[in-house]
Order: C-alpha cells, then structure tokens, then sequence
C-alpha cells in the first residue's frame, strides 16, 4: 500500500486509495478480489501481492 | 482505548515528531450510518473520527477534521491524507483497523515529508507520466 502512497505523494498525475475489502463486500466481489493486497488501476483490476518498487513503478507504467 | 501499544505509541511519536511539514486528515463520515451486514451497532464513520483524533494526539504536525460528504469521496467513512492541507489525491476508504493502521501511519509520515521517499529512479519514471493514473489497493485488517 505505501508504496502506491509515495507514488501519489510523489506525483499529481498519480492518485491512491487503499480500500478496505471487508467494508465495500459489493466493491470487492465486482472487482474479484480474493487476495490482498489487490491492485486496480483506472477501475481494472492489475495484480495481486506485494512487489518490490522497480516492478511497481514499471507495471504501473505499462498500464499507463 | 488506546489505538497503540505503549512501545509503538512512543514510536509513532518519534517519528511525528520529526515531520518536515503539517499533515491534515479530512475524515468524511458520510451520511447518516446504515451500519455494513455484519457491522452490529458498529458507527465505523465514529469509529474513524477516534482513530483520526487520536492519531493527531500523538504529534502536532498532524491536524483532523471532519465533514460529512466532502467532494470527491465515493465511499464512507473515508479519510484523506493531506500534506499542508493539500488535497494529494491520497485516501484510504474503511477503517483502517489492525495492522492496516500502520498504512495510515505510513501515509502520514510520506505526507509530512518535504522530498518523497522513492528511489530517483522511481522519481524519474513517475516524470514520463502523460497521462492521470488511479490506483485502488484493496487491502484487509489482517
């Protein structure tokens, strides 16, 4: 999660939410969420499980 | 209830301590509470206002405030992180109970930062951006 959080700290062009499943079930069961963490970029949902930064930072801008 | 242990209680406020510029929680309770299936007579957006307040005790670099359906917020209750009082595009929706309060700690201390703490390189790719990217981490207590 915090890495998604420095990456909107860090740029405008980029915004982060973490959201918690068990609160928004219809949210998380729409966008198939079965392992946490789950990360969804412009409402699509992208990958599960934590990476190091180089590979965030390079999936995030392959979606981009 | 204390929302820290004694031992990271003193740490939090260690590391409040040394923010490098003011940090606000806008806390948005939303409407009128219809408590999630499962939630009993859970308030989760008082439940919110307490964490937010009593993280805010621990450093005074870090301010809370409340309003109920504040623009931009699609889910309650939901807090967002703001350094200098500036909306970062930097949220978390639910309450972040357990173990997840240690991302709202984590996202308190990057916002009080005055340089990010990504590597350069990481700084560097984030430049070559030409368009806005949303990202939504879905994430549990536990």
């Amino acid at each position: 999660m915090l890495l998604a959080y420095r990456c909107a700290f860090a740029s405008e062009r980029v915004a982060a939410t973490a959201i918690e499943a068990n609160e928004f079930p219809q949210l998380a069961q729409e966008l198939g969420v079965w392992a946490v963490p789950r990360i969804v970029i412009d409402g699509e949902p992208r990958w599960d499980g934590a990476v190091p930064e180089p590979e965030f930072l390079r999936r995030i801008l392959a979606a981009a | 209830m204390a929302l820290l242990r004694g031992e990271e209680e003193a740490k939090v406020r260690e590391w409040f301590a040394a923010l490098e510029r003011p940090v606000e929680l806008l806390v948005a309770v939303g409407p009128e509470q219809t408590p999630p299936a499962g939630a009993r007579d859970v308030d989760f957006g008082a439940e919110m206002v307490k964490v937010c307040e009593g993280l805010a005790e621990l450093g005074d670099g870090v301010t809370w405030r409340v309003e109920d359906e504040p623009d931009g917020f699609p889910r309650f209750p939901a807090v967002s992180i703001r350094p200098d009082g500036r909306d970062a595009g930097v949220r978390y929706d639910g309450l972040p109970w357990g173990y997840e309060l240690g991302s709202l700690v984590g996202a308190i201390l990057e916002a009080g930062r005055a340089e990010p703490s990504l590597r350069s390189e990481s700084l560097a790719e984030l430049e070559m951006l030409d368009r806005d990217l949303v990202l939504d981490v879905f994430v549990t207590p536990t």
